[in-house]
């Protein structure tokens, strides 16, 4: 496990720089009467790799989607650099334009070839040039494998590849912080590995990122920090081998022993 | 076989006479219908653009008031136009407008009328079509614009609207072969169109049956038309239905891709780049290695890995 020691030091080191990026804060969300998220805390430094796991309908996407405000918060902080996103002067474009985000249903623009999915937000949102936005589109079409097909519509992919373009389109806006949610459970097994082998790439290269998954594996090998879920409560979060290793609280055990015999 | 003959000849001299009468009204109800339609679309895009606006939770006041009251005045144009008739709009308007201003606001052309009632009517139908094409437009790529940083504004311009305007032009045609049609109402105004054209000819000649086939010659060549021409149109907006894949070594490629196949060969790169890519590749192979393993085991297991996701 050489391998993973070395991505933890990785990320332990620049942790311990202090450089934090997102600080949710005494996060709740309710839906209606029904309380989905309760009080959640916890910060994502520069580099580092959170995954969050936890059973069905635990919050987790809604946690990630009150990150960067596809769902309003009902109560507490998300902070940006130390910035109240949801405060008065926030412009909640152009945070969310920082912090990208990829779908479990990939979320291709229909209307656009790959190509164009790439280049569109990095035109209009961040006013690049147009030979910029297409070299960057390329660049990261090209780290995902996905050149071959600039000029194929969303709708002549396979779901492997949606997501591929998807994860291009995301890092092309040059983001600070990339959420994933469940980005590989809409795919057939055999185009999970060609996902997860992108993001495990991304990890490696010290891109900070919160990964909602299923995916244990990955969990364990890529993450810097996991984050148990339940009830919309974390119930635990430590370094991988410590919360897969030696779970401390009897829920975690319990979820874990479901899926690691 | 006789009676066709003499039709044929009917038609011909009736043709011969009023040929050019006849074209007259094709011309005016194709300039009302389509201008009519024209108008209407933009109303009707406008409308169903500003009916879709979504109010967020933390929007002013003020914001949300303007827009509810400015909905529910839409509202009530779509109801009150789509629900009356258009040769009653066509009277209320044209005797109506003199009749509140005290003959201030007088019509001295038929046109102006013809094309506002038609316009409004139209809008009112395509408002609601173009709310629907908006929804319709699946709400995970508005969530997929959002989160790169698009504006309500730039999510419509570059995604929504051009997908909602494609899925409703076989709307559009419709409006346009039902405007075609129905524009023959202005008649009440005095606006003669095709069909009036017919009145007025019979009036002089009785020869009801002939004019009526012109008529229904013309009418079927004028909505054939436009439904191909509709046809060819929608073709285009779909683009090929196929796609070549590009050869990646013709793209100019920027600085730092590295892409299988595509990167530079062993024997390009100083010994140092060739330690670092191939520590590199050893690094990624062992985790990818160590990553399969560990999903082809947990798959093994009891199955349950799949269990209690969506
Ligand atoms: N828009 C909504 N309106 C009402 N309730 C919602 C809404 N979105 C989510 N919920 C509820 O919130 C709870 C948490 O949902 P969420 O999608 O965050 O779970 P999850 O942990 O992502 O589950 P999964 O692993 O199945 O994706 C669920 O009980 C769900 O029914
Ligand atoms: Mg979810």
């Amino acid at each position: 496990m050489a391998v993973h020691n070395g991505r933890a030091e990785f990320a332990a080191g620049t942790a311990d720089a202090g450089d934090t990026i997102i600080s949710v804060r005494h996060l709740s969300k309710k839906f209606g009467t029904h309380e989905v998220l309760k009080d959640i805390d916890f910060d994502v430094h520069k580099g580092d790799v959170t995954t969050v796991i936890g059973a069905s309908g635990s919050g987790k996407s809604t946690l990630l989607r009150c990150i960067n405000l596809l769902e309003t918060p009902s109560s507490g902080q998300v902070l940006y650099h130390g910035d109240d996103v949801m405060g008065k002067d926030m412009n909640v474009p152009g945070y969310r334009s920082h912090v990208g985000m990829v779908f479990q249903s990939f979320n291709l623009f229909f209307n656009k070839n790959v190509l164009d999915n790439c280049m569109v937000g990095q035109i209009r949102v961040l006013k690049r040039p147009k030979e910029q936005a297409y070299e960057k589109a390329l660049k990261y079409l090209g780290k995902v494998g996905m050149l071959p097909y600039i000029k194929a519509k969303p709708r002549q992919l396979s779901g492997g590849q949606k997501q591929r373009v998807a994860i291009a389109r995301a890092l092309a806006m040059d983001p600070e912080v990339l959420l994933f949610d469940e980005p590989t459970s809409a795919l057939d097994p055999e185009m999970v590995g060609e996902v997860l082998d992108v993001m495990s790439d991304l990890a490696r290269e010290g891109m900070t990122m919160i990964v909602v998954t299923h995916e244990m594996a990955f969990a364990k090998q890529v993450s810097s920090q996991v984050v148990y879920m339940s009830d919309g409560v974390i119930c635990e979060q430590g370094r991988p081998e410590q919360i897969f290793g030696n779970p401390q609280n009897e829920k975690t055990k319990e979820f874990l022993a479901r899926f690691l015999h | 076989m006789n009676q066709f003959a003499k039709l044929g000849t009917d038609i011909a001299s009736l043709w011969a006479k009023y040929g050019g009468t006849y074209m007259g009204g094709i011309y005016r109800t194709l300039i009302l219908a389509t201008v009519g339609t024209a108008i209407g679309c933009l109303i009707g895009f406008l409308c169903g653009i500003v009916q879709t606006i979504p109010v967020y939770q933390n929007d002013s006041v003020i914001k949300k008031i303007i827009l509810k009251i400015v909905k529910v005045i839409l509202r009530i144009y779509v109801e009150v136009f789509r629900g009356t008739p258009m040769i009653l709009q066509a009277v209320f308007i044209y005797y109506g407008l003199p009749y509140f201003s005290n003959n201030s606001i007088q019509f001295d052309g038929k046109w102006l009328v013809s094309i506002i009632v038609v316009s409004i009517n139209t809008g009112a139908y395509m408002t609601e079509s173009m709310r629907g094409g908006i929804i319709s437009v699946d709400p995970g790529q508005t969530e997929g614009a959002m989160a790169i940083g698009m504006t309500h504004f730039q999510t419509m311009t570059s995604v929504v609207l051009p997908q909602a305007i494609r899925n409703i032009m076989p709307q559009i045609g419709n409006n346009f072969i039902i405007n075609v049609k129905d524009t023959s109402v202005m008649f009440i105004i005095g606006f003669t169109d095709f069909f009036a054209v017919h009145k007025s000819v019979v009036g002089a000649t009785f020869t009801y049956f002939p004019s009526a086939a012109i008529e229904m010659i013309g009418y079927l060549t004028m909505t054939l038309l436009a439904s191909w021409l509709l046809h060819i149109l929608e073709k285009k907006m779909d683009g090929k239905s196929d796609y070549e894949l590009v050869a990646v070594d013709q793209l100019t490629l920027p600085a730092g891709v590295y892409h299988v196949g595509s990167g530079k060969s062993g024997k390009d790169l100083s010994s140092d780049e060739r330690a670092v890519l191939q520590e590199e590749k050893a690094r990624k192979t062992a985790d990818k290695a160590i990553i399969a393993a560990e999903r082809t085991a947990d798959e093994d297991g009891k199955g349950v890995r799949r269990d209690g996701r969506t």
